[in-house]
């Protein structure tokens, strides 16, 4: 499934966790998990078994705190309906990459603005982790004791926190004079360097996913 | 010659000071020509690349007074280059390419322009790499390909080699020398005055935002007044001349120090 066009790997993450609250439950949500997981487990269309451990994982807690507020039979529907939205999740980060979604987003005339939110973001995960890291290190040289019991933990937080938000406020300035100069401007056309193929047949199966949920909608209000 | 970049009397402020940072700067950079920009710390090099840059004020707020006049595309490398990551591109090949695709150009022109930027600063190993990974001076190297790949008309170099070791920092000196040949307006700002001798066709000194010298490399760079306390310094060779006490003006390159030494 790695070969279809990135908005139609979003729709389809987007359209089952809607299709799980839309449908009734508890099988409606079943059928959407089952959906969910039998695509994280399609030879091709996900990194496999790991991947979905990962999703299986994160559903879990939410699990037991619904047991526990609702019992069995509140845990079951809304459970089921957290654990699609979860695995749809994580089965469209793990099939698609970042840079496929960024030059489809350009390649169907977004702003570049906006392309370069969504792509920044996911960039400034591990850039601020790394820079984190680099903090601890330096702090822990000159003597920043940053293990121990939650009040040492806390005050170290303190000396960590501070220069990794202001080194961070520092480079937007710079940041931004580097994109002036390298062209991202306000209402600049730029150009897909890869644009991902669109065949009519995707554009379908997209539309008929939208509508089917809003008719599903109209049906469940009506 | 034309002038692709000129100021006329350029003074600016940065927001809420009232100092200026540039006063009453006026300079003409020729095609083909390299001009070096030397000073101590807050002389206003930086500040000349962002106005030259067309940066400041347009984007730094500020006051500017006098003119500047550009003929062409101006870019402009700084000298962090964890800062000048696009955010947009996943590869050193798309970072490269980040530029001339914001500049609408064919992907056919674009191809070609990254190849070639790739191949000059020699970082065409790198072009699957994920750019987040580089060390600082391939980092370095490879935000210089994505100006380089715009192809501008002035390049504006702030502290290139800053990330660099001696070797790839010979080697990019090399390349700018080599990018005014081919006919580009290079102003660079750097505090490695040892490579300005063979690097540069003149240098302008710059005092507390005001031009002190300009002229050619070899009349500039061995004024001893260079050598005082708040000055920018000497280049090596010079240092070791005036200290050995030899005759004045002292030699600024190996070659002239063995010719004068014989």
């Amino acid at each position: 499934m790695r070969f279809l066009h990135p908005f139609t790997l979003f729709t389809l993450a987007v359209a089952l966790p809607a299709l799980a609250w839309i449908l009734p439950a508890p099988w409606g949500a079943a059928g959407t998990f089952a959906v969910a997981m039998a695509l994280l487990l399609t030879p091709g269309a996900s990194p496999g078994w790991r991947v979905a451990r990962t999703a299986l994982l994160t559903a879990a807690p939410f699990w037991f705190f619904l047991y526990l507020l609702h019992g069995v039979g509140g845990m079951v529907p809304t459970g089921l309906r957290l654990s699609t939205m979860i695995a749809s999740f994580v089965w469209l980060v793990a099939i698609l990459p970042p840079a496929r979604l960024v030059e489809a987003m350009v390649a169907a005339g977004w702003p570049v603005s906006a392309a370069f939110l969504f792509s920044a973001t996911l960039q400034a995960v591990p850039a601020l982790r790394e820079r984190a890291q680099r903090l601890v290190d330096a702090q822990r040289c000159r003597g920043l004791a940053t293990r121990g019991g939650p009040l040492v933990r806390l005050a170290a937080l303190r000396a960590l926190a501070l220069p990794l938000v202001l080194s961070a406020l520092h480079e937007v300035d710079e940041r931004a004079l580097a994109l002036e100069t390298r062209g991202l401007v306000p209402g600049a056309r730029r150009t897909a360097l890869a644009p991902p193929p669109d065949h009519w047949s995707e554009r379908v199966l997209r539309w008929a996913l939208v509508l089917g949920c809003a008719a599903l909608v109209i049906w469940r209000v009506a | 010659m034309t002038a692709p970049l000129a100021l006329r009397g350029v003074t600016y402020r940065y927001p809420a000071n009232q100092t200026p940072a540039l006063r009453e700067v006026s300079l003409d950079v020729r095609r083909g020509e390299v001009m070096a920009l030397i000073g101590s710390v807050g002389a206003g090099a930086s500040t000349l690349l962002l106005v030259a840059g067309d940066l400041a004020p347009r984007v730094m707020g500020g006051e500017l007074t006098g003119t500047v006049e550009r003929d062409g595309r101006a870019a402009l490398l700084l000298p962090t280059p964890w800062t000048q990551l696009s955010g947009m591109a996943f590869s050193v090949h798309d970072e490269v390419a980040f530029g001339p695709a914001n500049l609408g150009w064919t992907r056919e022109r674009i191809s070609a322009s990254v190849e070639r930027a790739l191949t000059r600063v020699d970082v065409a190993h790198l072009r699957d790499r994920d750019p987040t990974t580089l060390s600082g001076g391939e980092l370095q190297r490879v935000i210089f390909a994505g100006i380089l790949a715009m192809e501008p008309d002035v390049l504006l170099l702030d502290e290139p080699t800053a990330e660099l070791d001696p070797l790839a920092a010979r080697s990019i000196w090399g390349l700018i020398r080599s990018l005014a040949q081919g006919g580009m307006a290079v102003v660079v700002a750097t505090s490695d005055l040892d490579a300005l001798p063979d690097m540069a066709d003149r240098v302008a000194w710059l005092e507390a935002g005001a031009i002190r010298a300009l002229g050619p490399a070899a009349d500039v760079l061995i004024d001893p007044a260079l050598e005082a306390p708040a000055a920018p310094g000497s280049t090596a060779i010079a240092r070791v001349w005036r200290v050995a006490g030899l005759r004045e003006p002292p030699p600024l390159t190996v070659s002239q120090t063995v010719e004068r030494l014989r």
